[in-house]
């Protein structure tokens, strides 16, 4: 448990050395007006949006995939706004965009799935209203963050340095003509001599080409003495800049350096961070989410209603097949047994296998359905696996202890009667299933299907097994 | 640089010279077409150095002409990016001169021409150091860097530098036969 926790701290320091990291980029570079594209350009003073970006940068770093609705009203700003802004981060490639047409249902699963991420609870179905359409969502590409700030601070440095060791070797021409303004290269240099002066002359308008000098390379400021005294004033400019340039950004190339070795965390897209977090959801036990039952489209068989999942736990006897938790919120049902058919392709979850979280451990991440594909990083499974063993070194335990409590090969009504009592709390379902013909029917099916899962979920304590057995 | 290759080459002839002399007619027209000529990918074709095989002809359907393939060596010059050549200047300008190595031409900026040396117009153009010591005018000698070619399908254009050590002016005009 000590290494889940070194692990968890881990990935939030990860997350704040991102988010500083973030921060410090938005604050460098990205704090002037955001350029107005299209048809009014400079909307007359009517709103200064300098330093938007920053704001809405920030505000990233504190979610992870996010509506742009739902952030514009958050941070009080216009959506349209907030859009442009969001798209001009987009070319810049901070950020990642998707849009999804929705229904209401679905939207309801993100607001839970938004809940779970933030911490909040959900009073009610919020936004019924939202109807069927287009909604864009937003998340910070962390992974990009990092290789685009390195990549294009590399290239100035670059620029500054070639120009230094002059290693800007061809030169371009440019057409002074306001209407033509073509632009050449040296080596197009054969084609546009002309005959006449001896000079060069663009092809359409036949204008005199002048050399094009950015403001890197050495102006020509005339001939004779003063031109080497003008080159060198420009190399120490150059130099200067350079330096100046290193120290500005020197708090932000130490933060790339610690977060060199690091894996950023994906958020993936916004699909399978939807899942996860719900699959988090259901996981934690937070018992607390009222989202109506969203249908989840992926699920091959949504399930409306509340499960009578207890009922299967019950009979498996105790806590070696985990008990799902009913959660009025949670997407992925539990499908009982008889639901269960050949080459349904079901995630673990549905088969009942998903492990809730108990009072004793206390970390974030629970098991994911191993069935989805796209897993985060590494170290997110390594915290799983961390968790999962923790979890059933914890069970096993419980177990023993309750073993000795009653002797085994006892009533498995009381098992039965206990083990939902202690991990549910919903004690009267499970008191209902007193021992009756049904049920030992149902118990024969349970063990045929328990006995086929058991290889897939690794532990199993034999004890209850063999008292299962006893009764067939 | 120069290298000595193997190509091949298709040649269709006129029936005219189907006779005993078949095969120098071959050769002729080979090195009628194919020398002075520039590829982008072998370089300029120098000179025709021998003819190793000359494959069964082809008649063309509707034409009386004849297709042959020919294997054949010969000494081609191409040049590359970094390589040192020297070179006759044969045009002054403002924006920097122009030398010929060779088949090849090629265009040396102002940008890359050292600093010290500035254009002098007038009726000869040329590069000149400000004390007079080192110029640069039409039919002078320099050794020059090349650091940028440009390869068309049948075109080879270089860009060059006169800037490092080493490099420049080599031949006066004026001095020499």
């Amino acid at each position: 448990l000590q290494e889940v926790g070194a692990i968890a701290r881990r990935l939030v320091l990860n997350s704040s050395l991102l988010a500083r990291l973030v921060r410090l980029v938005a604050r460098a570079f990205y704090d002037d007006e955001i350029p107005h594209k299209g048809a009014n350009p400079g909307k007359s003073g009517k709103s200064d949006n300098k330093g938007i970006s920053v704001v809405v940068l920030d505000a990233l770093t504190r979610r992870q995939w996010v509506k742009e609705e739902e952030l514009a009203k958050r941070l009080k700003l216009h959506p349209k706004q907030l859009r442009r802004t969001l798209r001009v981060l987009e070319d810049e490639m901070l950020v990642i965009r998707e849009d999804h047409k929705e229904t209401t249902k679905n939207a309801k699963v993100y607001n839970a799935a938004v809940a779970v991420a933030d911490g909040e609870q959900q009073g009610g179905p919020a936004n019924e209203k939202t109807k069927a359409l287009l909604h864009s969502y937003c998340c910070l590409d962390y992974a990009q963050i990092c290789d685009v700030v390195r990549y294009r601070i590399h290239r100035a440095k670059k620029m500054i340095k070639d120009e230094l060791e002059d290693k800007n070797t061809v030169q371009e021409y440019v057409c002074p003509d306001s209407g033509c303004g073509r632009r050449y290269s040296a080596l197009d240099a054969s084609r546009l001599i002309s005959p006449v002066d001896m000079n060069f002359h663009c092809e359409r308008c036949d204008a005199e080409l002048v050399a094009n000098n950015d403001k890197l390379a050495p102006k020509d400021l005339g001939e004779g003495n003063n031109e080497e005294n003008a080159r060198r004033r420009q190399r120490e400019k150059l130099k200067e800049m350079l330096e100046r340039m290193e120290v500005q950004l020197k708090p932000l190339t130490d933060q790339l350096a610690k977060l060199k070795d690091l894996t950023p965390p994906d958020y993936g897209s916004f699909s399978q961070w939807q899942e996860r977090t719900l699959a988090q959801a259901r996981g934690d036990g937070d018992g607390d989410h009222k989202t109506a039952n969203g249908e989840r489209p992926s699920v091959p068989m949504p399930f409306l209603g509340e499960t009578k999942a207890r009922v299967e736990v019950a009979f498996a006897g105790s806590d070696t097949k985990e008990a799902v938790k009913e959660d009025p919120g949670k997407s992925m049902k539990v499908l009982p047994p008889w639901m269960i058919r050949q080459g349904m392709s079901l995630t673990a979850q549905q088969r009942g296998e998903v492990k809730t979280e108990e009072g004793a451990s206390s970390d974030t991440k629970p098991t994911v359905a191993p069935t989805m594909d796209e897993k985060p990083m590494s170290a997110e499974r390594q915290l799983q696996e961390e968790y999962v063993k923790a979890y059933y070194a914890a069970l096993m335990l419980q177990q023993q202890q309750q073993q000795q409590q009653q002797p085994p090969g006892d009533a498995l009504d009381e098992v039965k009667k206990e083990e939902p009592d202690q991990e549910n709390g919903f004690a009267a379902i499970a008191g209902d299933r007193v021992v009756g013909v049904k049920s030992k029917r149902d118990d024969a099916e349970d063990d045929v299907e328990w006995e086929e899962e058991a290889p897939s979920t690794g532990l199993r304590s034999p004890i209850s097994f063999a008292s299962i057995a006893k009764l067939c | 640089m120069f290298f000595h290759i193997r190509l091949e080459r298709n040649l269709q002839l006129h029936p005219r010279f189907f006779g005993p002399q078949l095969r120098d007619k071959l050769v002729e027209k080979l090195i009628h077409d194919v020398e002075g000529t520039c590829s982008g990918r072998h370089g300029f074709v120098v000179a025709v150095t021998g003819v190793d095989t000359i494959g069964k002809g082809l008649i063309r359907d509707g034409t009386g002409y004849v297709t042959f393939p020919i294997h054949y060596q010969c000494v081609v010059f191409r040049p590359f990016k970094g390589e040192i050549l020297e070179g006759v200047v044969t045009l002054v300008n403002k924006m920097g001169f122009f030398a010929e190595a060779g088949p090849v031409q090629i265009f040396v900026s102002n940008h890359l021409i050292p600093d010290d040396m500035s254009f002098q117009s007038g009726d000869v153009p040329c590069y000149e150091t400000s004390d007079s010591s080192v110029r640069i005018q039409k039919d002078s000698e320099v050794r020059l860097k090349i650091v940028g070619t440009r390869v068309d399908a049948t075109e080879i254009f270089c860009i060059g530098t006169i800037k490092d050590d080493f490099l420049g002016l080599i031949g006066d005009p004026t001095a020499g036969a």
